[in-house]
């Protein structure tokens, strides 16, 4: 039991001197210690005198066997003891350091920490009251577009009510167009009709003149014809006249012709008679030839018997007979000269008396002609009257074509003028309907052009409307978007506000360990002092004990025991303080404070073995406190990390490390840090809204107009730390952009962004 | 031939937009002032980080109102913009007691620069509506407006929600411009 505990203490006090070798050994119990060890010798010597007996010398031998054990153990005690002043001095160095160390990481941890919340809490805060205020406005935006858009609807819906009406209106119009066109087009017709009536009344009047022409024409030919006629007529008379002389003549003639021709009968008559004469004559003369034909005859026959008696002589009879043949041919010659004669005779009778016949036929023809061409005088004669009648006639008939003529051109200058006038009239009617159909026709355009205005203002406003119904349905689909958004957005809200519960429930937590190792350090600062007061007390016994060892003596059996006894209780007690860490030290406190005056005044080596324990116990206490301090100071920093990665991500700001790593330095640089942690969060802040405010300038600068951009040059320039040059450059810049005039400003060289120039940086 | 182009510089030129900065601390109202100005209606604004600039007409009288973010960080800017400007509406929440040291502070310190020597202030109680605001003659008071010398200044109770003043107070602004021409 014991040699495990030396084993343990001298192992324990082997691990306290390797490092460092003792730099520092507490002065008083050193020389206690050293003290002690002499006074511890002196002491035996004298408890061995008092007693005498050799029983008494064994037993003074066993007691210096025990003293000397005793002494050992004492010593040991004391080197134990010794020991433990070091190790509780370095404890104690090292509880300050640790005690520093972590008040100065809680300090940091816990200020960072807050600063930490209390950024992101306001960050969040912020974001969210940003994210918030800016979805109220976009809905609120959304809302007026919505209500906006209503108006501009019910606005749109009256127009096209309007429009409706109008396109009534448009339709009455031209309804009323229409009947107007078709009045006009009645109008139109019947003027055209009229215009054709006139027309054909014109057309019939020049007919009728034509005709009145033609027939003036005809009577011109008439006249003409019957000029010549009266011509032809005058003509014929005098031929007739010519005539009724040649006929004249004639009769003279014929009648002449007549005394002639009756001389010629009287000749003729004549003739007649001597041929009568000569045909008595003849009559006569052929009665004779008639008898010497006979004679001839006779003598014929007397020869041809003579011819018949004689044969012998034949040749005289052919010769005879000859003759015969001969005289009857003369005969018969003679005859047909007579028979010529007589009927040549008769013929020039008969041919006479044919002509006399046709002589009296000529005559009577002559006198029959006479008779005809007195008549034919006669009937020409009353020709001539009849002609002179009708010259008459012909005159005045020349008279009346004369008049008619008259008339005729009177007539047609009359409707010559008549023609004209209603040629002026049609052409009057004609400008007038023309006018009037140009009137029309412009009415009608100006109809139809307010027509089509109408309709391209309808087709406009149709246009419009569904332009604005698409608007309004993209509207609503980005409202319902955004409304979703905004779900999405109180969504993320809320997680961040559970965020924020939770991250504020670890912060109280840690607050609470906090304040709870805060507790558990100011007690164990009460503990060391305590122990400083009980190791003091703890000397002060041990002195007691050098002087009481007498009366210890008599008790060590029992004292062993209860050592042992006490030991066990000991590491009951340990083992329960090691479950129980935050009462631990109340228990610790309370422990040696009751427990030591109760030693103090019954058993001393009882009360420096529970010391001793005790202070055993505290040690491994604070160690086990130390460790599972190191452990959770460890785990906060992980912790702190996590957050601070999370707070990045969230706030979406890029891990500004160098940031991050300067305001640590400064925290554990500076031990009064909650100032600068602070002063660091606002440059911070600072820097992020001089950020935002230069890109707001600078996106202003570029899209406002030039006028509100010249205002603006100062604010850019101040923020980009331009130079005086670079300031008026862009000034003369904007006014070369504003003006109408003017050369553009020629670019300097100092326009490129002026390395000399040392930056300033933001704020 | 002089006279005629003069006229059509005066009718292109001649109505030069007056100048106006809306300024103020952060969360006075400036926005919501400058935009029931411009439209007429009470829009939700966030804390401005930079400014609003709109043209609004009055009477006949063109504005190029600022709206100029009055946020500590950014307030040291205000002086960029201090140039050619007619008017300052100078605008204080009438409910925050805490702030009106610094609301002085911040605008005897814009009066004292020489750009803006020449320029109106006008002076906006605003938030008016709220049961603990300031009455403009404490406000006044406590800017220390009636010790400016050599500066025409008026102070005028509004709500920008509300919408109360801002005319009675655009009203004086106009005449006392229209005066000083």
């Amino acid at each position: 039991m014991f040699a495990k505990l030396k084993k343990k203490i001298a192992e324990e006090t082997a691990v306290a001197q390797r490092p460092g070798g003792t730099p520092r050994i507490p002065r008083s119990v050193s020389k206690e210690s050293v003290a002690s060890m002499g006074a511890d010798s002196g002491d035996d010597f004298a408890s061995d005198g008092s007693s005498s007996r050799e029983d008494l010398s064994s037993q003074l031998l066993r007691r210096n066997e025990q003293i000397r054990k005793l002494e050992a153990r004492l010593s040991d005690y004391a080197e134990q003891v010794r020991n433990l002043q070091k190790i509780k001095e370095k404890l104690e160095i090292a509880l300050e350091k640790h005690q520093d160390s972590s008040m100065r990481k809680f300090q940091e941890q816990n200020e960072t920490f807050q600063a930490n919340r209390a950024k992101m809490a306001e960050g969040l805060a912020l974001a969210l009251a940003r994210k918030d205020q800016e979805w109220s406005e976009k809905v609120d935006q959304l809302e007026k577009e919505k209500r906006f858009l209503t108006a501009q609807l019910q606005e749109m819906k009256n127009q096209s009510l309007n429009l409706f009406q109008r396109r009534d209106e448009l339709d009455e119009l031209e309804g009323f167009q229409q009947q107007e066109l078709s009045k006009v087009k009645h109008m139109l017709l019947k003027k055209e009709e009229s215009l054709g009536k006139m027309e054909e009344e014109l057309e019939a009047r020049t007919r009728e003149l034509s005709r009145t022409q033609e027939e003036l024409m005809t009577s011109n030919q008439m006249s003409l014809d019957l000029s010549q006629k009266l011509e032809e007529l005058q003509r014929h008379s005098s031929t007739l006249e010519e005539q009724r002389d040649l006929v004249t003549a004639s009769k003279a003639g014929t009648e002449n012709k007549i005394t002639a021709l009756e001389q010629k009968e009287q000749e003729l008559q004549a003739l007649n008679q001597q041929l009568s004469t000569d045909l008595q004559k003849i009559t006569t003369e052929t009665q004779e030839k008639e008898r010497v034909i006979i004679h001839l005859q006779e003598r014929v026959a007397s020869l041809e018997k003579r011819l018949e008696q004689n044969f012998s002589g034949e040749e005289h009879v052919q010769e005879l007979l000859k003759e015969k043949t001969a005289a009857e041919h003369n005969l018969e010659a003679t005859r047909q000269q007579l028979l010529a004669a007589r009927s040549s005779q008769a013929k020039a009778i008969d041919t006479l008396e044919t002509r006399v016949k046709e002589l009296e036929q000529s005559l009577q023809a002559s006198e029959e002609k006479l008779k005809q061409s007195s008549d034919i005088i006669a009937s020409q004669e009353t020709q001539i009257q009849e002609l002179a009648t009708a010259n008459k006639e012909s005159s005045s008939a020349q008279q009346q074509i004369l008049a008619l003529e008259h008339q005729c051109t009177e007539r047609t200058q009359a409707l010559e003028a008549q023609l004209a006038t209603l040629e002026r009239t049609r052409a009057a009617e004609q400008t007038a309907t023309e006018q009037e159909m140009k009137e029309l026709k412009q009415e009608n355009a100006t109809l139809k052009e307010i027509k089509n205005e109408c309709e391209h203002s309808l087709q406009d406003h149709q246009l419009e409307l569904k332009k604005l119904k698409e608007e309004w349905n993209q509207r609503e689909i980005v409202s319902v978007a955004m409304a979703q958004a905004l779900e999405e957005v109180r969504k993320q809200r809320e997680e961040f506000q559970q965020q924020i519960a939770n991250l504020t429930t670890i912060i109280e937590e840690k607050e609470q360990s906090l304040q709870e190792k805060t507790k558990v350090i100011l007690q164990k600062e009460q503990e060391i002092l305590q122990l400083q007061e009980g190791h003091d007390t703890s000397l002060l016994q041990m002195h007691q004990l050098q002087s009481e060892l007498e009366a210890l003596r008599s008790l060590r059996a029992e004292e062993s025991e209860v050592a042992g006894t006490q030991e066990e209780e000991l590491l009951r007690l340990s083992g329960q303080e090691q479950d129980v860490v935050p009462h631990a030290a109340s228990r610790t406190m309370q422990d040696p404070l009751y427990q030591l005056p109760a030693a103090e005044g019954i058993l001393n080596g009882e009360v420096v073995t529970t010391d001793l324990g005790q202070l055993q116990k505290e040690k491994q206490d604070l160690e086990q406190q130390l460790l599972e301090k190191n452990k959770t100071i460890k785990q906060m920093q992980q912790r702190m990390l996590e957050l601070r990665k999370t707070l990045q991500k969230e706030l979406k700001i890029r891990p500004d490390n160098e940031l991050f790593e300067v305001r640590e330095k400064s925290g554990s640089e500076i031990p009064n840090m909650a100032p600068s942690v602070t002063n660091n969060a606002d440059l911070t802040e600072a820097r992020e809204i001089n950020f935002e405010y230069l890109k707001h300038v600078v996106l202003k600068f570029m899209s406002c107009r030039e006028s509100e951009a010249f205002h603006l040059i100062k604010a850019v320039s101040v923020l980009l730390n331009f130079s005086q040059e670079e300031e008026n450059m862009l000034k003369e810049t904007l006014e070369y952009k504003m003006s109408w005039f003017g050369s553009k400003p020629a670019p300097k060289g100092s326009i490129r962004p002026s390395i000399s120039n040392s930056r300033i940086p933001w704020s | 031939m002089g006279g005629f182009f003069s006229s059509i510089f005066s009718s292109l030129f001649g109505t030069r937009e007056m100048r106006i900065l809306i300024l103020g601390l952060d969360g006075a109202g400036k926005t919501t002032i400058l935009y029931r100005l411009q439209v007429g209606e009470v829009v939700t604004t966030i804390p401005t980080i930079g400014f609003n600039v709109e043209t609004v007409t009055y009477k006949n009288l063109k504005f190029q109102v600022w709206d100029l973010g009055g946020q500590t960080s950014i307030r040291p800017y205000w002086r960029c913009y201090y140039s050619n400007t007619d008017a300052v509406i100078y605008v204080v929440d009438s409910c925050d007691r805490d702030r009106i040291g610094i609301s002085k502070s911040e605008l005897v310190a814009m009066l004292e620069e020489e750009e803006l020597r020449k320029a109106i202030l006008v002076v906006f109680a605003n938030k008016q509506d709220m049961e603990q605001a300031m009455t403009p003659s404490e406000m006044a008071n406590s800017l220390g407006l009636p010790a400016l010398k050599d500066r025409k200044w008026q102070i005028f109770k509004t709500s920008a929600t509300k919408g109360t003043g801002l005319d009675e107070a655009m009203e004086w602004l106009v005449e006392t411009l229209k005066s000083r021409q």
